[in-house]
């Protein structure tokens, strides 16, 4: 592991019950990639239903405003990594099948384990 | 001005954060080592994030300036 990179964790724990709590989150990750940071944004309690396929493309944060989607986009076209573990998948019922595809399954030991190797966690 | 001459011009006029960074940041990586990107924005938070941006990634903000609301800067990739 290279001990020069910056690491930020980000623990997101609302999903599609509350579009406006949802899209910080993927603002500040996408400026942390920016900057060279290794971002990652780890989804548990209801922040999974958030990665389920075709539906952040209709929610809105605000009326009006872009999808959640196009943030989500936007956050990993610049190197944010999507996480989720299995007991957070069986809360809100989904597989991984159900998920928009590239977000890596860790578990507890692994979530600690980032946690720990990480600069910061921040959680939403 | 001295010295400095932008190499591009990257217009982020009516964009908002993170937008401005995410694309500083695509530009700096396609630019070459030493080129000069002339960014602008309307964003005031951008202010503060380029002086972010330039502590976290060692890229240098060799200008800054605003004028009618239009904030102006010069970026240079170091390597």
């Amino acid at each position: 592991m290279d001990d020069d990179v910056k690491r930020i964790l980000y623990v997101q724990t609302s999903g599609t019950e509350s579009p406006e709590r949802s899209a910080t989150v993927f603002f500040l990750a996408a400026a942390g990639a920016a900057m060279d940071i290794e971002v990652g944004i780890y989804f548990t309690q209801t922040g999974p239903t958030l990665l389920q396929r075709g539906v952040s493309e209709t929610l809105r944060v605000k009326k009006g405003g872009a999808t959640l989607g196009h943030f989500m986009d936007q956050a990993r076209d610049v190197g944010v990594r999507f996480y989720v573990c299995q007991p957070s998948l069986d809360l809100t019922d989904l597989k991984m099948a159900d998920l928009v595809e590239g977000v890596e399954m860790i578990g507890g030991a692994a979530f600690n384990d980032m946690a720990l190797d990480a600069d910061r966690v921040i959680c939403f | 001005m001295a010295g400095a001459a932008a190499t591009s011009t990257l217009d982020c006029t009516g964009l908002v954060c993170p937008l401005p960074v995410i694309k500083l940041s695509k530009a700096i990586k396609a630019a070459a080592p030493g080129a000069v990107i002339e960014l602008l924005a309307t964003d005031p938070g951008s202010v503060a994030d380029l002086e972010a941006f330039e502590r976290q990634t060692g890229h240098r903000v060799l200008e800054r300036s605003e004028a009618d609301g239009v904030f102006r800067f010069l970026v240079q990739r170091t390597t």
